[in-house]
Formats: C-alpha cells, structure tokens, sequence
C-alpha cells in the first residue's frame, strides 16, 4: 500500500479513528494488526521473514540481558548473523551469484550454484536494520530488552516508518509504545500540516520531476549533454522529494497518533561540503552507520590513514545496503572520494578563501553549488540502470550546450520548473527565514486554512496521481 | 468525550465544508475557462466529444492527426470529413469518443487508423484517458472509460477542480497566446519539413538494436485493448456505418505482426470492415523526405497518402 494512494488515506483514517476509540491497552493490538495488513498489501508471504528476524531478536534481547561474557556476545553474534543472513539471501544472492558466474567464466567454468527466483521484499534493509539496533543497543547496556512480544513486534512493524524508514533506535520509540497518547488537538493538527506537505513534495515535485528523468535515464544513448545535466539535476530534486516526502507522511502519520520519529532530512541541498550534506540527509541511516560501524571500526580516534580507510568502508557499505548494483557501491565511493579529499583539503581551501578575499556569503553560496554538483553528478550512478548506462550519460556530457529534450510537450516541463520554483521558496524560507511566514503555524485561523487550502489545491491541481512508487521501497 | 477532541472534529468538519465549497468554485471557474478554448488541443477534444457533424470522420493517434487530410477527403468522396485524432491517444481513447458522438449522431463513414503498439501491455493507455475528464459531467457513456485510470477514478470524480489536474499550464497558454497556436483544417495538423537521410539512417541503427519486432510478434497482448477494438467496431456495425480500418505509412518496411495479425482477425469478424495496411507500402517505406520525423509523415507525405487512400475508399 502506497502513501500517495487513497488505499492508504482510507486505511489511514480508519486505523487512526480506532486508535484514539479504542483503550490504551488494546491499541498496540490494533496498530500491530494494520501494519500486517500495511505489509501485507505488498507480497503477503514476505511478512514470514519479518515473523523470522522477530522471533529470533526477541528472544536474543532476553538472552543478551540475562547473559554475561562470551555467551553474551553470541547470542548478538546470532542475532546478526541471522538479520544480515535474511539480507544477504534476499537482496545480494543473486548478485553474488552473477560476480561468481563472471568470475569462473574467465576460467571457462560453468557456475554450478543456482540463481533464486525471489522479489525483494519491500524495505528489507530498513526493518533489519531497525531490528539489529535493538539487539546492539540490548548488548551494549543502553535499553532494557523488550519482554512484551507484541510490543516488540510492533518496535520492528510500526507502519508509518516500517518500508522506508526513520530507521529508529530502540531508546527513542521502544518507550513510546508503551506510554499512554491523548488525542492532542495542537500534534494532530501539526502531523496533517506535515502529512500535507510530504504529499506535496512526493506528488507535485518528485512524481512530476520522473516524468522527465525517467524518459531520459531509459534510453542515455539518445540524449545530449544539456538533457542529461538537467534530468540529473531533476533526479537530484526528485530522490530528495520522494523520500523525505515520504518521511514527513511518515513523521506526519505517527504524530497524529502521538509518536515521534526522528527527523531524517535537514534540507540537504543547502549543505556548504559533503560532509555537512550527510549530517542533513537520510539522517537515521547516516547516524546509524556512525554508531554501529564507524566508531566500532576506531571512529575518529585512530591514526589518519586509518580513519580515511574507516570512511571509505562506510560509504562502500552504505552504497551496497541501498542495492546489489555495482552503481550503488560506486556511487558510496564517490562519497567517500568527496568527503576525503574534502578532510584534507581543507587547510587549502581554508587559504584560498582567505587569500581570496571573498566575501563570505559568495562563498556560502559558492560552496553549495559546488555541493550540489558533487551530489547530482554522484547521483548519476545512483540513477542509472547499469555501469555502462552511467558512463554513457557522463560522457554525453561533451555535448552539454545542444538543445535539450523538453519531454513529452512543454506542459510537463513547466510543472517541473513550477514544482522546483514551489519547492526551493518554501525551503529556502525554512532554512533561512524562520522567523516569518509561517503561516502554518500562523496566530490567525484565515491565514493558517488559506494555506492548507492552498497547499491542498495545489496537489489536486498540479500533482500526479498516477500512483508513483517511492524509490527507497526497493531497498 | 475530550474538549480537545470536540474542537477538532468541529473544525474539521467547517475545513472539509471550505473544501468542498472551494473545490466547486476552482472547478466551475476552469470549467468555464475549458470550455471557452476556440484552438488547441483542448478545444479539439471537446469539438470531437461535442460538436461534430460530419460525413465522415478519422479516429486515431498523433499519426492519424498528421496523415489524413480532411480537405482532400472531402473534395474527392463529396462528403464533409473531420479529423478527431488525438496525440498519444489510442484505442479506448478512440471508442469513448466514438460512443459520445454516436449519441448525437451517425456519420456515414469512419476511418480508424490503428498501429501494432496499441496491442501492446500497459496502464498508460488507460491513464490518459483522463484527458477526457472534464466531459463526464455532460457525458455520463464516457465515466466508464475514465474509470479505467484507476480504481479511485469514481471518487476522484466528485471532485469539480481534479478533472483540471495536469492542465492549468496549456489553458493558459491557450486562452493567452491563441493566436500562435498553428492553424488546424477540420482536426488535421500537418507536420512541416522533411526528415535528413542521417535522421532516417540513425532511426535505421536504433531500430535494429531495438526489442521492437520482438514484441510485436509477442502473444502476451493488451486483451482489453483488443475487446475495445472490438467494441469499436460493434458500434459501428450497429449503426451500419461504413468502417476502414487503416494503417498509415511507416517509414520503415514493417511485416504483418502477431499484434497487426490480432487486429486483422478480429476486424474480419466484422465482414463489413475493410483493413487497409499501407506499412508495407514502397511508395511511402524508406522515403524518408516523405516525413516529418521517425512516426509522422509531412505535409506533402500526408496529402500524397490521403489522395492513395481515396483512391481505396472510392
């Protein structure tokens, strides 16, 4: 069940009225029983393996708790071994399995190992990776481990973020589940204020914005350099709105029913490095590399070479957790290429821009085209169906200057430019002008319904509706 | 129960009412707008659902837009002839149209022109029959058509602002700039220039690496499609209207496929229907200055096709 279809806002109003009829000691009952149905409505047999990695991560919670030493630490080894496990089989076997057949085809071998006919179900990594934080924060001492097997179901299961995240920590939610939520007149109003704008962003700006690319990133051998800088670009804005649109819904929709989920995006593309770009983008997932990969491999506190060595092994990591394409491990390469030669030449850049003289806001503003450029060209690796796709768009880039494509007629290029135009005032006022024009949150009732009435016609009148999946479903 | 609670559901409902009332002002306001086109796309449609007459008429996509001229037809049958194609459009695009006018009245003889791609699966036939949304408040024969975009299309119909989704851009353009929108003759918009020889050359590279010919001789069709192609012409045999099903010239040599073969079957269900193939033609396959571009002939290329045709019909 997609959010930006009228499946979900039925399911979403239904479940959300029971949730505040029903008392609190049956509610768990209820939203544990609508996110199996949520899953469900995908591939139903893939909540079998969700049932598998809960079970098995239940009990190794108690089985930690209780133990000491040795043991202690096998029974996380198993947890993990059995949540990666789940991964590795769903999502990488296949390609594993390809990289062999190639290999042993150099040596004129057949590859005797069988290929799985299997889907991927829908945010595997997300929810596995949910499930082994909870283990790791169990064994490290930082939560107690949940002896309510409904309620660590539903820790793992929680709808709103359960294809594609938050991916949240056990001490931020885990509480949250047992607490009793009023119905609060001020969240539920801000949660449908946030729900709104995630629609925008996914239906007027992202589903608008693939019309486009999708045309261009399915035949890169027929467009020139000016149609790949600008599907680039639109990819760059599309991979934004529909995933953080997808946050806020799922922020919005937890809100509402009195849950807060941690924020995921801070407004990325006003991000002056790559590093500050990752502390702003996919929040959750980026923090949870730093705590259970980064700083176990040494953090910051080991030599240099070994802290470039760290990094690199992060965002290799990150670009394969995103999917079994060796576009996403270059794409994690590249990251780990920015955000190093970024560390070491920063004593330069630091020079130059003093030796330079120039003024500080050109340099802001400089500074973030720059990063926005690293990120999109990135993104075309991300985009891109295969390699060799990839470098055959890099390398149309020679004719960048040419008449680019304008898509199927100059209507569909026109609500891009509308959605962008929307999308970077509205960003740009809540990056830079707090203080003023929030007429969301406004002391008059006109101005606060004017803009949602704004806001909502503006999806009916310039929004697809065609149902576009989101793209972080697939990982 | 909760004051907090009470609040909400009191403001909700007085929100939902601004919705709607809302919702009907943008909605009639574009309505008006809509309805008001004399040139373009729009008023095209909405001539095509409303306001034809004529003897004869040309269903079909872009391709049928291009290549039937409408003055020759006329001149030579001695009947009057409009062009209803639509670009993008294909076969329940066709049907809807045909049902809406045939509540109004029977032309004497239909041309339909038809391609291998309209057997072809996909949603993106049905979803674009959302381009004939704002007629179903006036045309109730066309809700079923329109419901095919989707499951939710009932619902989304009592809403009076979303048949205008998509479309606020071409209506204004439209309304503002309708003098530079090309002149059409009865429905037909010709195509000018001409097609370079390594234009025709680089289509010949692409469309032999291309899966093309493989999927049109694949079994696994659009059935729906075909029940509609089917339906089509059952509506023209009940209103014993002298039928044609044609395929115009394609610049490319392109044998009798599984899908063209589908086609050919079910129109010989319908003895009356005559199928005209002209892809195979040598007059017009390779003449690559006969076209516009890879799918559409010229000016010149669709007047010499048309006077060919005649010559068929007559």
């Amino acid at each position: 069940m997609l959010f930006n279809s009228l499946d979900f806002i039925l399911f979403f109003i239904l479940v959300t009225v029971t949730y505040f009829l029903l008392p609190h000691r049956y509610r768990w009952v209820l939203l544990l029983a609508a996110s199996c149905y949520f899953y469900m409505a995908f591939v139903p047999v893939y909540i079998l393996i969700l049932g598998f990695t809960i079970v098995i991560d239940y009990f190794a919670g108690i089985y930690i708790e209780k133990s000491q030493g040795k043991k202690r630490k096998s029974y996380l080894v198993l947890s993990l071994i059995a949540n990666i496990g789940v991964l590795v089989i769903f999502k990488y076997y296949n390609f594993l399995n390809d990289n062999l057949t190639y290999l042993l085809g150099d040596f004129h071998y057949k590859n005797p190992v069988p290929y799985l006919k299997i889907l991927l179900p829908i945010g595997l990594s997300f929810h596995t990776f949910q499930a082994m934080s909870y283990t790791i924060e169990v064994y490290r001492g930082n939560q107690k481990a949940e002896r309510h097997f409904g309620i660590y179901s539903l820790y793992v299961m929680f709808y709103p973020q359960l294809v594609a995240g938050p991916i949240e920590r056990p001490q931020n939610i885990l509480h949250q589940m047992h607490e009793k939520h009023q119905f609060e007149y001020a969240r539920v109003v801000s949660g449908l204020q946030l729900m709104l704008w995630g629609f925008f962003k996914k239906l007027v700006v992202a589903d608008r914005l693939s019309i486009y690319v999708n045309s261009v990133y399915a035949h890169p051998d027929l467009h020139n350099g000016s149609t790949v800088v600008i599907a680039s670009l639109f990819f760059a804005v599309q991979i934004y709105c529909d995933f953080s649109g997808y946050s806020d819904i799922a922020i919005g929709c937890a809100r509402i029913m009195g849950y807060d989920l941690m924020i995921n995006f801070r407004r990325p593309y006003f991000s002056k490095s790559i590093s500050e770009f990752w502390s702003r983008w996919h929040i959750s997932l980026s923090t949870w590399f730093r705590d259970y990969l980064y700083i176990p491999l040494g953090g910051n506190r080991v030599p240099k070479a070994r802290v470039y060595l760290n990094l690199t092994i992060v965002f290799m990591v990150s670009g394969i957790w995103h999917g079994a394409n060796y576009t996403f491990i270059i794409w994690g390469l590249l990251h780990a290429f920015y955000t190093l030669s970024g560390m070491m030449l920063r004593p330069l850049r630091e020079f130059l821009a003093a030796a330079s003289r120039i003024p500080g806001k050109l340099l802001n503003l400089l500074s973030i085209f720059f990063t926005l450029a690293l990120v999109t060209f990135a993104w075309i690796f991300f985009r891109a169906e295969t390699v060799h796709d990839a470098f055959e768009l890099i390398g149309n880039l020679k004719s960048f200057g040419a008449r680019p494509f304008t898509g199927d007629g100059i209507s569909n290029m026109a609500h891009c430019i509308l959605a962008i135009v929307l999308l970077f005032i509205a960003e740009y006022k809540m990056e830079y002008i707090q203080e003023r024009f929030n007429f969301f949150t406004h002391r008059s009732v006109v101005v606060r319904w004017t803009a949602a009435l704004a806001m909502l016609f503006i999806i009916m009148l310039f929004g697809v509706f065609s149902g576009g999946q989101f793209i972080y479903f697939q990982f | 129960m909760k004051p907090d609670l009470l609040f909400f559901i009191r403001r909700f409902i007085l929100f939902i009412l601004l919705v709607i009332i809302t919702d009907q002002l943008i909605g009639f306001t574009l309505q008006k707008v809509y309805f008001s086109q004399r040139k373009g796309q729009f008023a095209q449609v909405t001539y095509a659902v409303d306001s034809t007459r004529q003897d004869i008429l040309v269903f079909g996509s872009s391709r049928a837009v291009r290549h039937y001229v409408p003055g020759i037809l006329s001149d030579s049958l001695k009947m009057s002839c409009y062009n209803t194609g639509r670009d993008g459009q294909q076969i329940p695009y066709y049907t809807a149209v045909l049902e809406a006018t045939l509540k109004r009245y029977t032309p004497k003889m239909i041309l339909l022109d038809v391609n291998s791609w309209e057997l072809a699966r996909g949603e993106g036939k049905y979803e674009k029959l959302s381009v004939l949304l704002p007629y179903c408040r006036n045309h109730p024969e066309l809700r079923s058509y329109v419901e095919q975009g989707g499951k939710w299309e009932k619902l989304k119909l009592w809403s009076r602002t979303y048949p205008y989704n998509s479309s606020l851009f071409i209506l204004a353009y439209n309304s503002l700039f309708a003098y530079k929108l090309p002149a059409e003759d009865n429905g037909y918009s010709p195509l000018t220039g001409e097609m370079t020889e390594a234009m025709f050359a680089d289509h010949k590279r692409t469309m032999e690496k291309s899966k093309e010919s493989e999927n049109d001789n694949d079994p696994n069709i659009d059935e729906k499609a075909l029940d509609y192609f089917r339906h089509f012409l059952s509506l023209t045999k009940q209103h014993h209207i002298k039928t044609y099903v044609i395929i115009s010239p394609k610049i490319l040599k392109e044998p009798i496929n599984y899908r063209v073969r589908k086609l050919m079957e079910v129109a010989g269900e319908f003895g009356d229907v005559r199928f005209i193939n002209f892809s195979e033609n040598p007059a017009f396959n390779f003449q690559y200055r006969k076209f516009a571009d890879v799918f559409h002939l010229n000016k010149e290329g669709s007047e010499e096709f048309t006077r060919v045709l005649v010559s068929k019909l007559k």
